[in-house]
């Protein structure tokens, strides 16, 4: 059982005085920064109480016959589905004018997006975490995950090194298919919650072909006797145990919707590409300019603008920072090296495949499949399809690796 | 047989593996435990862990204990029941 021995609630409150310090600075700069500071926050801190992570959603499926992840996985994308789709029924009442909502995920689609959903399914099963993951590990003081951040930055600027060829020979006239064109909003919507069914369907019945085992109830907790005693359960609840996974998927998708309603959906892999592509510029090793890449929504690589901060900027660091408070206050945080010489070299070759991936399929598990199928759009299930057959074989190279 | 019951209980350290290996390797140990003993104990920081080893041993006939030994450190306990000895 869990004991108050090693929390520090002091600890924990100077950690979130800094993020409210941060806020306050960020806010004085510009308003963006800090309302991007606070969603990061929240996405990390949701992302670590719930251990809501993605490469496990599919991974287990296949390693374990276990599916708890992937069910607040698709618990989020239902929810996130029903917010895009209203926001976009609203940005374009009449689809049959063949716009496009303009910030929605919406993504060219072709052997690129297969291509990125294979090699980044592989990566994130080696890497024991996708790039979402990776950041909030980072927070959570795993010194792997660290390492396969450094991957994905490398991943990127490689996949910048040979965007000019994969846009020349693909993307450039790559179709970007949007459901609500050809069967209008309530039916493109009705179709992606159904198909999130019957991926549920298929992973319930994964789950009882493996033997499903119920895990261990959770401790009872007596019964307040009081509203501080009540209080009290409360903030335990959100801070110290760990979150179940579909509060945590349902609220991913609703903070989701939040971010796409106030600018854009979640995603940044493209911020992450600035930050490689920038440092390359430092060595006179950048990479030419990237064609096409300003006509392109989701997280498509960005070109170094000589800037230090920019919103999403604030939203990357804010994930970090958001798991990093929360593992504090729940007594969670600890430095975890690894001692396997090998996982280090797993962790850094699965963020490069990530990062290649992601830089061509323009998004990763965030950007190409938890923005894209709500945002209705056809690559985000052709991208999820290629990262489960992506995490499928991961699953059988990581049990060589044991 | 005269023989005395092992007292000595195997640990498996997994401090610092990164995911999903604390599982696997308690997998692993477990599979390769021989038929008089009666228990492992596995050491890890990996909260995640928490959730998928009780499974886990529990497919292969072991109950799970787990008790919080530090900053984000657990003893996992796991004995194996009765219903499946011999198996």
């Amino acid at each position: 059982m869990r004991t108050a021995a090693d929390r520090n609630p002091a600890l924990g409150l100077t950690v979130w005085a800094t993020a409210a310090v941060v806020y306050v600075a960020a806010h004085a700069v510009d308003t963006e920064f800090s309302m991007f500071w606070v969603f990061g926050l929240a996405f990390g801190f949701v992302l670590q109480r719930a251990r809501f992570c993605f490469a496990s959603a599919f991974r287990d499926i296949f390693l374990l016959g276990h599916s708890r992840n992937m069910k607040g996985l698709l618990l989020g994308l239902a929810v996130a589905s029903v917010g895009f789709g209203l926001v976009m029924s609203r940005q374009v009442p009449m689809t049959s004018l063949g716009v496009y909502p303009p910030s929605a995920n919406v993504l060219p689609l072709g052997i690129h997006t297969g291509l990125g959903g294979l090699l980044f399914g592989v990566g994130m099963v080696l890497a024991g975490g996708c790039v979402s993951g990776s950041i909030y590990r980072m927070g959570e003081g795993y010194i792997a995950s660290w390492v396969a951040f450094a991957g994905v930055m490398g991943g990127l600027l490689l996949s910048a090194y040979t965007w000019n060829w994969w846009w020349e020979a693909h993307i450039a006239a790559a179709p970007r298919l949007w459901l609500p064109h050809w069967i209008g909003h309530p039916s493109a919507l009705l179709v992606t919650l159904l198909a999130l069914a019957c991926v549920y369907l298929w992973v319930l019945s994964v789950e009882h072909r493996a033997g499903m085992v119920v895990p261990r109830s959770s401790r009872d907790q007596p019964q307040p006797e009081s509203v501080s005693d009540d209080l009290r359960s409360v903030a335990r609840i959100l801070f110290v145990q760990g979150w179940p996974v579909l509060p945590a998927g349902a609220v991913l998708g609703g903070l989701n919707v939040l971010l796409f309603t106030a600018q854009e959906p979640w995603g940044f892999t493209g911020e992450v590409s600035r930050w490689s592509i920038g440092m390359a510029s430092l060595v006179n090793a950048a990479p030419g300019p990237l064609a096409g890449v300003e006509e392109l929504p989701g997280c498509v690589l960005v070109p170094s603008d000589g800037l230090f901060f920019n919103h999403m900027f604030f939203l990357v660091c804010g994930m970090c920072f958001g798991s990093f408070a929360a593992a504090v206050g729940a007594g969670e945080f600890k430095l975890r090296v690894p001692k396997r010489p090998v996982r280090y070299a797993q962790s850094l070759g699965g963020g490069v495949l990530m990062g290649y991936g992601s830089g061509i399929a323009m998004g990763c598990t965030i950007g190409a499949l938890f923005s894209a199928i709500p945002s209705l759009a056809v690559n985000g299930w052709v991208f999820g399809a290629f990262l489960a057959l992506g995490a499928w074989i991961g699953t059988h190279m990581i049990q060589r690796l044991e | 047989m005269a023989r005395t019951p092992k007292t000595m209980v195997r640990t498996l350290d997994v401090r610092g593996e990164i995911c999903p290996y604390p599982m696997m390797r308690t997998v692993s140990a477990l599979k390769k435990l021989s038929t008089d003993e009666r228990a492992l104990e596995v050491v890890t920081d990996h909260a995640p862990a928490l959730e998928t080893i009780p499974t886990q041993a529990a497919r292969l006939g072991f109950q799970t204990d787990i008790e919080e030994t530090g900053a984000s450190e657990w003893r996992i306990m796991l004995t194996r029941t009765e219903a499946v000895e011999g198996s």
